[in-house]
């Protein structure tokens, strides 16, 4: 038989065993048998001593035309074979995405933070700082320097938890105020937010312990407006820019002219917002030295909100596994409601 | 403070709806908590004259009742009252009426068709106060004519609102009808109409005849006046009178003690009105208590006095306490028949505290603690002879007593025009405040930049300018204030604390951790079930003087206490698995702080339990927050009595342990009803930040190849890893880049006893690639310090 007719022979075993072909083993295995060091082409340029000078080029030539050809057939072939073989795992590897599998667990914080970091966000937003102090508080603190003397009525209506004749439980987050006012310099932009305490029991609107955030601005030229357009900022901020405030009169002990009391109109049962000046010399006026010696005289305004401490807020992650608040996360980062507390000047 | 707003109209027009006035009265600062229609709990409920009246066939209590009600035909009504009978006036429900108890509907009673029904007073939610008699014997049966037909709303006085006030600390005017009656005035802009007083007596007696009144401390008594009615003429009170009272929620008595009532309600002055024949020698004696004095007060009770207190005495002793309560002897009966009126002015400050050792509350203790004027107190005693002249309950002697030994007058205030306007934002000229000052009975005026103003004499909380300010703006209105956003750049920020805080509860929400609050106080006991010793810091709890309770005594010194209860709470509820936090201050009573106030510090307590939780788990989550802020720390075992003894770790960051943790001791979770293995960890947040870097660091994509070996190495059971892999490290020096324990194996093949560890390390040359030498030289240093110092060989 003669190299051509093996080499056409070839071409038709070729033809048909590409044909065959089942899987990518039987394609390595074609291309060994055909390409490879053993295969039938490589026994062919064996033979090629045989040929004359002649022949032996063009023989030559005939057979790497089919080396290049059979390469590039099985590559195709293993390329095409492949790609079907992935879509067929890809097919077998199909996922019902739908198919409800467990969470990893994450966690989250009290509804409480997150009305505080509601407020807080809105007034650093406004250029306030954020300033902390002790709650328990010295009396001096805490009632004197805002004008509220031993045996003043206010003592009484705030219900005043008592450590001893000079010490008590902050009942509101004012004598951070104070504290300020004592050591800095004008201007100052502060809010104090922080627990404060009232001999209050635990009804539906009220708690012996609760949140307060309140603020304090100190700088020449700042008058009622800019309390006004601060407080009418923030009540947008935090119940939406559709929300209606209204200021009207009140009488908190330590400001002058009395504060005006912004509540929001529409809904019920959400925290009253109060803001006022402090009265520029109510220490003087009512023979306190004292403060008037500590408190700058300034034309200053305060801003007070209140945001009570729910009470029974350490149900809250038996109430996660119940099914009641199954995910804490999902709810509005703005109070549902919380419960407006007491009216009335003093009980401020 | 309730009032009836008819009474109300009378002293000042109220030209608007009641919502609008509520609106106006609360934009110009007086607070209104409610105004209550009393008009609407009775409609259509009139007067009828029962013409016939004979007993039902088929009954033996009904009655078939012929009723004209002023309309062309009379109405048949079936009635069951024992007392009805023909010619009565009595109050008729139409069909449709309007009752407490429901709407009035056309029936049949027994084959007789009724329509409408007779009513009795409680039927119509109409009490005595309203009527006298109304219907204890059936319905109720008219004493006086009145048209038929006519609204029963009108007869009773029910055709009102009557306004709950909230009435601000600083403005005890206000706190009785004449005080809002001109702030009304003021606010509706009409004209105040406040009754001229003036009282007719009988000049055949003097009052100096009758009593004697010596004020002996002045100081709680500034003001102390009284006039003496004789011929007193005890009987009931006229409908007005009585409808007046129950607007504002008080009981009718008689006429006398009602007049009492009424002034202290109209005029703001408390009256105590004395029978003056029961007062020893008829000398009234103003003057402190002497300690353990005993006072009989009207209420019957004895009480023991500390003395300060002051008194109302006559020549026997005291009577009663000044401005608080009475004396049960010189009370007013059926008998009395010459009556001594008392209107003072007391010290706020002695009235309230002795109201408040006494445990009483009286709406009089109630005036003279918010402050009475001393100034109008004749206004209220003149009032009230008025109305025993117009009331004919007696006859007016002639004098007055009045021992107001310093007068006082509000002086003029001046102020500075242009301030008051930079002060509020507003703009007003000076005759716009003198316009609103004289609207509010100020006597002002405005000249160049200068106000002066003073203020009338019921007002005592006026002292300057800042005040005047206030009634300016209230009245120009809040409105008017313009909205000025700050101006100026300032540096909003957080507070470092704040800032650390935030970052401790996004940590944990990412692993699953619940934030939960609790109050700030404490139990006793709680801190005892932790098991801690006496000398331990946090059982020096700083305790409060007045606590709501034994559970709430005291400021927690942990928050372990409030956690474990959570936990408890939270397996009480049937939850199998939590992951539960509390970040919060806790209150160091040891260390005190310059002010020798206790130190606050924020602490962090986490707290795991169910399936999956365990030691390492929790502890877990504690390293994951020391590593995110950067704290280089070690793991010793630690020693807590509410610890489990072997499961106990305490976390250092140098010499200092910033945290400790473990599992809970069962003894202890027995104490708190915790069930099952619980995890905790307390951290000490000012110290973990201590020991924080403040900010993270990058280094460089490594250059060279790493090389990783491992190593098992059999140990002693008891010895601990932690400390192993901290030697490893150290020998490793700078070419061991990491090191990590990946299995430990226990059984037969190792020994009894014994433990295999297995260990990762990964080596690495920050400038060249490591060569064979390098490498065995570094695990050869490795294992010469394990083996020299934890006694460990490699596993066969």
């Amino acid at each position: 038989m003669s190299i051509r007719d093996e080499l056409n022979r070839l071409d038709e075993e070729m033809e048909k065993s590409l044909g065959d072909l089942e899987n990518l083993n039987a394609l390595e295995a074609l291309r060994v048998h055909m390409l490879g060091k053993k295969g039938q082409l490589t026994a062919l340029l064996r033979m090629m001593g045989q040929l004359s000078a002649e022949e032996r080029p063009q023989i030559g030539q005939l057979i790497n035309e089919r080396r290049e050809r059979f390469t590039k057939l099985l590559d195709e072939r293993q390329k095409a074979m492949q790609k079907k073989e992935r879509e067929l795992r890809l097919q077998r590897e199909r996922l019902d995405v739908t198919e409800p599998r467990p969470l990893p667990e994450t966690g989250s914080v009290h509804p409480n933070t997150l009305v505080l970091n509601e407020v807080v966000d809105c007034f650093t937003g406004l250029g306030f700082e954020v300033v902390e102090g002790p709650e328990v508080e010295l009396d001096h603190f805490n009632f004197e320097l805002l004008n509220i003397p031993k045996n003043h009525p206010a003592r009484d209506a705030q219900d005043t938890f008592y450590i001893d004749d000079n010490v008590v439980l902050r009942t509101h987050t004012s004598p951070v105020q104070a504290r300020t006012m004592t050591t800095r310099k004008p201007p100052i932009r502060i809010i104090c937010p922080g627990r404060v305490y009232r001999a209050d029991e635990v009804d539906a609107t009220h708690s012996p312990v609760f949140h307060q955030i309140e603020g304090l601005v100190i700088d020449e030229g700042v008058s009622m407006g800019d309390l006004k357009a601060t407080l009418a900022a923030f009540a947008r901020r935090l119940y939406g820019s559709d929300i209606q405030v209204r200021f009207r009169p009140s009488f908190f002990p330590f400001t002058e002219p009395c504060g005006p009391d912004l509540r929001q109109l529409p809904r019920q049962g959400l925290p009253h917002l109060q803001g006022h000046r402090l009265d520029r010399g109510a220490g003087l006026r009512h023979g306190q030295p004292a403060r008037a010696r500590n408190v700058r005289h300034r034309p200053a305004q305060v801003f007070r909100l209140r945001v009570r401490h729910r009470p029974g807020a350490h149900h809250d992650a038996a109430l996660r596994h119940q099914g009641y608040a199954p995910d804490v996360r999902r709810r509005p980062a703005l109070p549902a409601a919380i419960p407006r507390g007491r009216q009335g000047g003093l009980k401020e | 403070m309730k009032v009836s707003m008819n009474l109300l109209k009378q002293y000042a027009p109220i030209p608007v709806s009641p919502a609008e006035y509520e609106e106006r009265m609360i934009m110009t600062g007086t607070g209104v908590e409610g105004i209550e229609d009393l008009s609407q709990q009775l409609e259509n409920v009139v007067v009828g004259k029962v013409l016939t009246c004979v007993p039902h066939e088929n009954s033996d209590h009904l009655h078939v009742c012929t009723v004209d009600v002023g309309q062309a035909e009379p109405l048949q009504i079936v009635c069951g009252a024992p007392n009805v009978a023909a010619g009565q006036l009595v109050a008729v429900a139409m069909i449709g009426a309007k009752l407490p108890s429901g709407t009035i509907k056309k029936s049949k009673m027994r084959g007789v068709d009724s329509y409408g029904m007779l009513c009795s007073g409680p039927e119509m939610g109409v009490p005595v106060e309203l009527y006298p008699s109304v219907g204890d014997e059936g319905i109720l049966v008219f004493r006086e004519d009145h048209p038929l037909g006519t609204d029963v709303r009108e007869i009773f006085g029910l055709n009102d609102h009557v306004i709950d006030y909230e009435i601000l600390a600083n403005r005890p005017d206000t706190l009785c009808v004449w005080g809002v009656a001109r702030e009304t005035a003021a606010a509706m802009g009409t004209a105040l109409k406040l009754p001229e007083v003036t009282v007719r007596e009988d000049a055949s007696a003097s009052i100096h005849d009758f009593a004697k009144v010596e004020v002996q401390d002045s100081d709680l008594c500034p003001r102390y006046a009284a006039r003496v009615i004789k011929n007193v003429r005890i009987g009931e009170s006229p409908a007005w009178l009585r409808q007046a009272l129950y607007a504002a929620g008080m009981r009718s008595i008689n006429n006398i003690v009602d007049i009492t009532n009424f002034v202290m309600m109209e005029t703001g002055h408390p009256m105590h009105a004395f029978d003056l024949d029961k007062v020893a020698g008829k000398h009234i004696i103003v003057r402190r208590a002497k300690p353990d004095e005993i006072l009989k007060t009207l209420d019957g009770k004895e009480h023991v006095l500390k003395g300060g207190e002051l008194l109302i005495c006559d020549e026997n002793g005291p009577t009663g306490l000044a401005g608080v309560m009475g004396g049960e002897e010189s009370e007013i009966t059926e008998g009395t028949h010459t009556v001594l009126f008392e209107a003072a002015a007391f010290d706020r400050t002695s009235i309230r505290l002795t109201a408040r050792s006494l445990g009483f509350r009286t709406e009089a203790s109630g005036h003279f603690e918010r402050g009475v004027s001393p100034q109008t107190v004749l206004d209220g005693l003149n009032r009230a002879a008025q109305l025993v002249n117009e009331l004919d309950a007696g006859d007016v002697v002639s004098g007055v007593i009045d021992l107001y030994p310093e007068p006082i007058v509000n002086k003029p205030i001046t102020a500075s025009i242009e301030r008051i306007n930079r002060l509020s934002g507003v703009e007003l000229s000076g005759e716009q405040m003198v316009k609103i000052l004289k609207k509010l009975c100020f006597e002002a005026k405005a000249e160049g930049d200068t106000l002066t103003a003073t203020a009338p004499c019921f007002r005592q909380d006026v002292e300057g300018e800042a005040d005047l300010c206030e009634e300016v703006l209230r009245y120009a209105g809040y409105d008017l204030i313009p909205s000025t956003p700050l101006k100026g750049a300032a540096d909003g920020k957080r507070s470092t604390t704040m800032l650390q805080n935030d970052l401790m509860r996004k940590l944990l929400s990412g692993m699953g951790y619940y934030e939960t609050m609790t109050f700030s106080f404490i139990a006793h006991k709680k801190l005892e079930q932790l098991g801690l010793s006496e000398d331990d810091d946090r059982m020096n709890a700083l305790a409060l003087r007045n606590p709501l309770g034994e559970d709430s005594a005291y400021m927690r010194t942990t928050l372990l206490c409030g956690v474990m209860t959570t936990a408890q709470l939270n397996q009480a509820h049937g939850n199998d698995h939590a992951r539960i936090y509390e970040l919060g201050k806790v209150f160091d009573n040891v260390h005190r702080t310059a002010e020798d106030l206790p130190s606050e510090y924020n602490s962090l307590c986490l707290c795991a339990y169910g399936a999956g939780e365990d030691f390492y788990s929790l502890r877990g989550s504690v390293e994951v927050l020391l590593r995110q802020t950067g704290v280089s720390y070690t793991i010793v075992p630690a020693s807590e009595t509410w610890l489990h003894p072997g499961r106990a770790a305490a976390i250092k960051a140098g010499d200092e342990t910033i945290a400790v943790l473990g599992e809970i001791h069962p003894e202890v979770a027995e104490a708190y009803e915790l069930t099952g293995r619980v995890y905790i960890a307390e951290i000490n947040l000012p110290k973990m930040f201590a020991a924080a870097h403040s900010m993270g660091y990058v280094s460089s994509l490594a250059r060279f190849p790493a090389v990783s070996r491992d190593l098992a190495l059999v140990v002693a059971e008891a010895q601990p890893v932690g400390p192993m892999m901290e030697a490893m490290r150290e020998a490793g020096g700078k070419l061991l880049e990491d090191i990590s324990m990946f299995d430990i194996f226990r059984g037969p093949q190792v020994g009894l006893d014994r433990k295999s560890v297995a260990f990762s390390l990964r080596l690495r040359a920050e400038d060249h690639t490591l060569t064979d030498d390098e490498i065995v030289r570094v695990m050869n240093k490795v294992l010469k310090t394990v083996s020299e110092k934890f006694g460990a060989e490699i596993r066969a």
